[in-house]
């Protein structure tokens, strides 16, 4: 046995990757919130000292985006959040790029700021952008919303008349910081007019793409290389690194490396702080009849995927239950705080954390258990969403009846809690791979998935080797090159090995087609082994792989949909993940403290394709979960963050974690991702429990001060 | 300034500044399974083993180095009994942190051949693994405690 790369540290992540004459960049950042900018001099800086200011870049697009454009290479007449950059520098030493940067003089005249998105999309609030342009499909409305996603079903609002109870409440979700052990890294080099990233990144076609627009080059002209990454979590996704990087590089005609300090992580990319208000109506009997869903999502200064947070945190906080009358308005705002964007949980922590102490807080009305209130609503096959669309393959109450029972719910609920949930996956979306045999006789797998540690090359192999009839060991993985792989649309959502594994059965199926051909027979005559291919009657010829060098299955799998911004009727996703959890806690009833006493989650799995790795994949999620549950959150004091750094803001450590169960649930056609099922679901159980316990919250992170102030 | 340590039973020359961490010297010496995480001595994602003794590179000035004997999992042989119960229990995902855990398991163990589970969590309470494989890092740690005692 050979020790795997990880473990010796032999592995080489983005912040690794490095080439001769390389420079090592660092950005220096606004102090403040909101401000103009009224003057940069780099006079200060030696010459050898690479700078880059808003001067260098003004040949190029003014602003990137992958939703909306709305975000500078560097500062131009304003900065709009703390951290915000407003030049950089490329030196031979990180130490002399970090002295460099004290020698940069900026003058500021600070601008009022806002920090809060329902404040923000007042119309008196200051004015963040002027003169975006939003695409077609999004909804900017007033001055700093920058979507809304709005959704009706049945009557809406006037549903509420037919409904026995109505109750209403509000809900908060602290911005958490998604805290990769390895920080943001890109290297960035030219040659021959080409632009070369070896990056950390969810995305190198977004990356190639946007890239492409932002330099005004076509497509071709961008390789993005994905390095493996020490974690992302969401943070890795879309551009972070690489527009400034390769603007230091093209000034200094030389490769630059630029990597983050922890400190400029939490003022990079968040997760959206949300806000809710919440209405729901039920008959006496528990019969769900309306409700209404109003969340403002603070997206900070740049909308990033905001847009799409706020559609998939609006309709997941309708939750997965038979409503007749929906009503949803989601607005994705500006502020002054640093941006916000994908992580773990998609949107769907907020959203689910709202909705699921919503439940519970009817069951409490009605005097109903909240067991029994749930499986009444649930959605069953067949049903539809309030987006219109029908439901298959649904899990909801196998998911949930795991829960309950791992916690003996029927043997009393004092001081427990259940929560359920949808999650949507990434529609409509596309997915290419390729299976091509190399000279060395391995089927060598062309896939844009990226590593971040959750072994996509382990269940690619075992797709691989299931679709062909080869072992795994046959199967080797390429590099993650956009020059090499086919097009994918990004590794995010939970959505590659589902993806993949529709894409890889077509490119297997392909492969055996040109192989036939080869052979002059018909695909259904080939027999493969692992000894090469052979024709059925004729066991004693088999030509090994090599010989079939260069033969190539191409594979694609598209998934159609998407929602009405103004209706929210669609296709939401074009499968669900579906789970649910329970916990059982016990209250320091001094303190406020709460200790988890049993925790569960139970996920559908569908057909698992990597054992250990789909355990490592629900184990991490939970833990996630506890800590946005307990104590996970970034404190800011007028834009400004005060925890940033691993003392003062927590991620769970070994003592943090209390010992924990899980089911994952089998079954059905398809294998389906479960990289983050458990992470709104767990907060959810957590803050039921605690609810049960005495102490109704609603805001997360359940610190021991706000258990205590519940009421 | 060069200082001599001893890494991995080889002679070796770091050059650092005054000012400079073990961390910021080892991973210029080309060490980069020594990985900066916090700064802050929080994470364990810098742990070496000086003398045996887990420590954060982050956190020692690489001057008082001098003379150190330091162990990274670089030179670590396909038959060591903590990388083969990491590798057969899966316990990692991105691999980051993992360095840090397999050199804080060697130290417990061979401190404690047999630690109870309290004692596995509290000895490996200083790395943080963000990806979440504390279950399996705890199985790894007490498969590593069985083929160590034989």
């Amino acid at each position: 046995m050979t020790l795997d790369p990880r473990i010796t540290g032999r592995i080489e992540y983005g912040q690794d990757q490095r080439m001769d004459g390389m420079l090592h960049a660092r950005i220096l950042r606004s102090p403040h919130a909101h401000a103009n900018v009224l003057s940069i001099n780099t006079s200060g800086v030696p010459s050898g000292v690479v700078t880059l200011t808003r001067d260098d870049v003004a040949d190029l697009e003014p602003l990137y985006g992958p939703m909306v454009k709305d975000q500078p290479i560097v500062a131009r007449d304003r900065v709009l959040h703390v951290g915000d950059a407003v030049a950089a520098v490329a030196a031979r030493t990180l130490r002399e790029a970090e002295e460099a940067l004290e020698l940069i003089e900026v003058e500021y005249a600070e601008l009022p700021g806002v920090f809060d998105p329902v404040e923000a999309a007042d119309g008196a609030a200051p004015r963040l952008h002027e003169g975006i342009e939003f695409p077609a499909d999004l909804r900017p409305d007033g001055h700093n919303v920058c979507h809304r996603f709005r959704l009706k079903s049945g009557l809406g609002n006037d549903g509420f008349a037919a409904a026995d109870v109505v109750i209403q409440d509000s809900f908060a979700i602290a911005g958490a910081a998604h805290v990769p052990m390895e920080p943001h890294a890109t290297l960035a080099y030219w040659e021959g007019g080409r632009l070369h990233l070896i990056t950390g990144t969810q995305t190198p076609f977004n990356v190639r793409r946007d890239m492409a627009a932002l330099f005004r080059i076509p497509e071709e002209m961008i390789r993005v290389v994905v390095a493996p990454m020490g974690g992302s979590f969401g943070a890795k996704t879309f551009m972070r690194l690489e527009p400034i990087t390769a603007a230091l590089a093209r000034k200094a005609r030389r490769p630059v490396r630029a990597v983050l300090s922890r400190a400029e992580e939490f003022i990079t990319v968040n997760r959206h702080p949300a806000q809710f208000r919440m209405r729901l109506g039920a008959n006496r009997d528990g019969t769900f009849v309306a409700k209404s869903v109003d969340a403002w999502w603070d997206t900070g200064a740049y909308a990033d995927c905001g847009p799409s947070v706020c559609t998939k945190g609006g309709y997941a906080a309708v939750g997965p239950y038979r409503i007749p009358h929906v009503t949803v308005d989601s607005r994705c705002v500006y502020t002054n705080m640093p941006p916000a964007g994908a992580f773990r949980g998609y949107a769907a922590t907020q959203g689910v954390w709202a909705s699921e102490r919503m439940t519970d807080l009817m069951a409490e009305r009605l005097g109903i258990d909240p067991l029994e209130l749930r499986l009444r609503n649930l959605l069953r096959e067949g049903d539809r969403f309030a987006t219109g669309e029908v439901m298959h393959d649904v899990r909801f109450a196998e998911c949930l009846r795991s829960a309950a029972d791992a916690v003996e719910w029927g043997e009393g609920r004092k001081n427990k809690g259940l929560a359920v949930m949808l999650k949507g996956m990434q529609t409509p979306s596309r997915t290419g791979v390729a299976l091509e045999i190399d000279a060395g006789g391995h089927v060598v797998l062309r896939s844009a998935t990226t590593d971040m540690g959750q072994r996509p090359g382990t269940a690619q192999r075992n797709l691989a080797s299931r679709a062909l009839g080869l072992s795994p060991e046959l199967i080797t993985v390429g590099p993650n090159d956009t020059d090499l792989v086919p097009f994918d649309t990004r590794t995010t959502s939970s959505r590659s090995t589902f993806m993949m594994s529709n894409a890889i059965r077509e490119a297997a199926h392909d492969l055996r087609q040109k192989i036939a051909e080869r052979f002059e027979v018909a695909p259904e005559d080939l027999v493969l082994s692992d000894e090469g291919v052979g024709v059925a009657g004729s066991p004693d010829l088999i030509r090994p792989f090599a010989d079939l060098a260069g033969l190539r299955g191409d594979g694609t799998f598209v998934t159609p949909g998407g929602l009405d911004p103004d209706t929210g009727q669609g296709i939401a996703s074009s499968h669900w993940h579906q789970a649910a959890a329970s916990a059982e806690v016990s209250v320091d009833p001094q303190t406020g403290v709460t200790t988890i006493t049993r925790l569960h989650t139970a996920v559908y799995a569908g057909n698992v394709v990597d054992r250990a790795g789909a355990e490592l994949q629900n184990e991490g999620s939970t833990i996630f979960g506890i800590g946005t549950a307990l104590f996970e959150g970034i404190v800011f004091e007028g834009g400004q963050v005060t925890n940033g750094n691993l003392s003062d803001y927590e991620i769970p450590s070994m003592l943090d974690v209390p010992e924990f169960t899980y089911d994952l649930l089998e079954g059905g056609e398809h294998s389906h991702g479960l990289g983050e099922m458990a992470v709104p679901v767990v907060p959810a159980a957590i803050g039921n429990a605690v609810a049960a316990a005495g102490h109704p919250v609603r805001n997360l992170p359940m610190s021991a001060e706000s258990v205590l102030g519940a009421q | 300034m060069k200082i001599a340590v001893r890494v991995n039973l080889h002679s070796v020359e770091l050059e650092a500044r005054a000012y400079e961490t073990l961390l910021t010297a080892l991973r210029g010496a080309g060490f980069r399974s020594v990985r900066l995480t916090c700064g802050i001595g929080v994470c364990g994602a810098c742990t070496v083993l000086i003398d045996g003794e887990p420590i954060s590179s982050c956190l020692v000035l690489a001057p008082a180095a001098s003379g150190a004997d330091i162990t990274t999992t670089e030179s670590l042989p396909d038959d060591d009994p903590v990388g083969v119960a990491f590798q057969e229990v899966s316990a990692f995902q991105c691999g980051y942190c993992t360095p840090g855990f397999v050199l804080t398991t060697r130290a417990l163990l061979s401190e404690n051949p047999n630690p109870s589970d309290d004692e596995i969590r509290h000895a490996l309470a200083g790395n943080l693994c963000r990806c979440g494989s504390y279950t399996k890092i705890a199985e790894a740690v007490r498969l590593a405690a069985e083929s160590m005692r034989g």
